[in-house]
């Protein structure tokens, strides 16, 4: 305030509403109609958003003829894909991927887990494990796909060193940053109860730990699908007949990737979004089945996480 | 319980009676100067880098392992120095890093506009996890025989995949991290009279920074995999790219040097890209906001 002026305060004049008028439109509560109800439910706006997209796409297709060689209608599509799983055997193709991705991951974590044991155990394990994530997190695993077919050669041990690469280190990486937020507390009990050792990982690291351990296992299982069919994309490209290279027999050899370039190819592009559905089920299905499963089991329950 | 005695476990009284002092224990002493030395992190972790380079470099030399299948590091390196002082290198890197800038902005611009529309209408946040939940589990590189069909051989087809690689990662956690904005930031907003654009960006945008962060990170590993992917499979239909399609030629002709100068190439860009680039903004963002320790 200036110390030479006079301040004027403004003063509101006073006023009294003789009468509120009452709330003319809004219902204070009222029963939502049927078609609101059934608004309100969650799957079926999305669904309705699904089967929306899916008419555009068709009536799209259809009046503006595009060929079908570049974009396919989706009930060629459908065709396509129902034509592959029953007569031309899709599934052994998406068992020859995910067997391939099993032993990938199983093996991945294992190399992981005692990497991340030794870093628990020892400084020079620790000072070992955040040099290699380091350098080698920031690597495309796909990138080492021509070292590993000059090492190993055309075949599945080529495709599964590069998943373990692109499974160990994620892994290793949350598992390792996760150990070392466990709070001090929690550790203190551990020792108080005399734990050492694996008894002190297993019991005291691990839950403590496991929304980032969950979250790297996540990431590493989302690496390494995509590595997978990009890997067998380039098999595809390198050689033009993998049957008997990857493990299963006659036409069924390859995995979904190799699937996808087949037919592309070929020119079967409803074949080709078939293959791409497919993929698109597959993940679907181990996102929301297997990890969402574990994460409603663990760190849900134990009250980790909320949502 | 009521007829059962229950035994009590009462420990005995006792009292030491003299303390032994601690024998041969230095309470306190100074540091030899190795162990300071070691207690460095950055000595330990150089000494382990070069031990490694160590272990690599006399394998490739006793072993006498044939170089075509495994070059020895000094080879690598040479190789490395050829190329970038010949000036392959940066042509390669130059093509690789333009396709994945372009990518990478125009994903991020698609990403906004969904976002946009997610958060003013009901319809728009469904449509927008509906197609997340979609294709979030597909591969971008699966998507590379069809962009080939579609914009034929070349940087289109690598721009189409980069951008499905980025939107998806990117318009998923930053929806997730609108969503849960907390009601009071959201009515400050709304008592300052905050609309459209501006509810959006003095908003949500900064309440929601962490998560989207997230999202430009997994968005960009996610980008740099599938573009060094494709470039190998380009390699494998056409010829003409950046850095994947470099470890690929080089490994078809078996100049495996060369394989490893480039994956050292690739390497450096990430730890950059990493470590500098988003490490700072994160320093200078959500760190400085006190939103993440």
């Amino acid at each position: 305030m200036p110390s030479d002026g006079v301040a004027s305060l403004y003063v509101r004049p006073e006023l009294e509403n003789s009468e509120t008028k009452a709330a003319v439109v809004g219902d204070i509560e009222r029963r939502l109609t049927l078609w609101e109800r059934v608004i309100n439910m969650d799957p079926v706006r999305k669904l309705s958003v699904l089967v929306f997209t899916v008419v555009a796409w068709e009536i799209y297709t259809r009046t503006a003829e595009i060929n079908e060689l570049m974009f396919p209608t989706f009930s060629a599509t459908a065709k396509a894909l129902v034509i592959s799983l029953v007569d031309e055997g899709l599934l052994t193709n998406v068992w020859n991927s995910i067997s391939l991705l099993l032993v990938g991951y199983c093996i991945g974590i294992a190399i992981a887990a005692v990497l991340v044991v030794l870093g628990v155990w020892t400084r020079f394990g620790n000072d070992l494990l955040t040099t290699l994530t380091a350098m080698l997190n920031p690597l495309p695993a796909i990138a080492l796909l021509p070292l590993s077919m000059i090492w190993f050669g055309l075949g599945p041990q080529a495709i599964i060193f590069i998943l373990l690469h692109s499974i160990i280190w994620p892994v290793a990486l949350y598992t390792h940053s996760g150990f070392q937020g466990v709070s001090e507390t929690l550790r203190m009990v551990g020792r108080n109860y005399g734990l050492k050792g694996f008894g002190y990982i297993f019991r005291i690291l691990i839950p403590a730990s496991f929304p980032s351990i969950l979250t790297g296992l996540r990431i590493g299982w989302a690496y390494a699908w995509r590595t997978l069919i990009a890997a067998e994309l380039v098999f595809g490209g390198q050689v033009q007949d993998t049957s008997g290279q990857l493990g299963a027999e006659g036409s069924n050899a390859g995995g979904l990737g190799w699937i996808i370039f087949a037919n592309q190819m070929e020119n079967q592009t409803p074949y080709v979004f078939a293959g791409l559905f497919t993929v698109i089920i597959v993940g679907i299905l181990i996102e929301n089945g297997v990890f969402r499963n574990v994460e409603d089991r663990t760190v849900r329950r134990w009250g980790m996480q909320q949502t | 319980m009521s007829d059962k005695a229950i035994d009590i476990y009462v420990r005995p009284e006792f009292e030491i009676a003299e303390l032994g002092a601690a024998k041969n224990v230095d309470i306190e002493r100074k540091l030899s100067a190795w162990e300071r030395f070691s207690n460095i992190n950055a000595v330990r972790k150089m000494s382990i880098l070069l031990g490694l380079i160590f272990i690599w470099q006399s394998y490739s030399w006793i072993s006498g392992v044939e170089p075509l299948l495994f070059p020895s590091f000094g080879a690598s390196i040479e190789a490395l120095w050829e190329t970038i002082l010949s000036g392959e290198m940066f042509e390669k890197v130059w093509i690789t890093v333009y396709v994945l800038l372009m990518g990478y902005a125009a994903g991020l611009l698609f990403a906004a506009l969904f976002l946009i529309i997610a958060v003013s209408t009901r319809i728009g946040s469904d449509f927008l996890s509906t197609m997340t939940a979609m294709f979030q589990p597909l591969p971008a590189i699966s998507l590379l025989p069809l962009a080939m069909l579609w914009f034929g051989l070349g940087i289109p087809s690598l721009i189409f995949v980069t951008i499905h690689s980025v939107l998806w990662a990117v318009s998923l956690s930053t929806h997730v991290g609108f969503m849960s904005v907390t009601e009071t930031l959201r009515m400050v907003g709304r008592n300052y009279g905050l609309r459209g654009i501006r509810y959006i960006f003095k908003i949500l945008v900064p309440a929601a920074f962490a998560s989207i962060l997230t999202g430009l990170k997994i968005g960009w590993a996610f980008a740099w995999r599938t573009l060094i992917g494709a470039e190998l499979v380009f390699g494998a239909a056409a010829g003409n790219g950046g850095l994947g399609w470099m470890i690929f030629e080089k490994g078809d002709n078996l100049d495996t040097p060369y394989v490893f100068a480039a994956l050292f190439m690739v390497i450096v860009i990430g730890l950059i890209v990493e470590n500098v680039i988003f490490r700072n903004v994160e320093i200078r963002t959500i760190q400085k906001w006190g939103m993440q320790h």
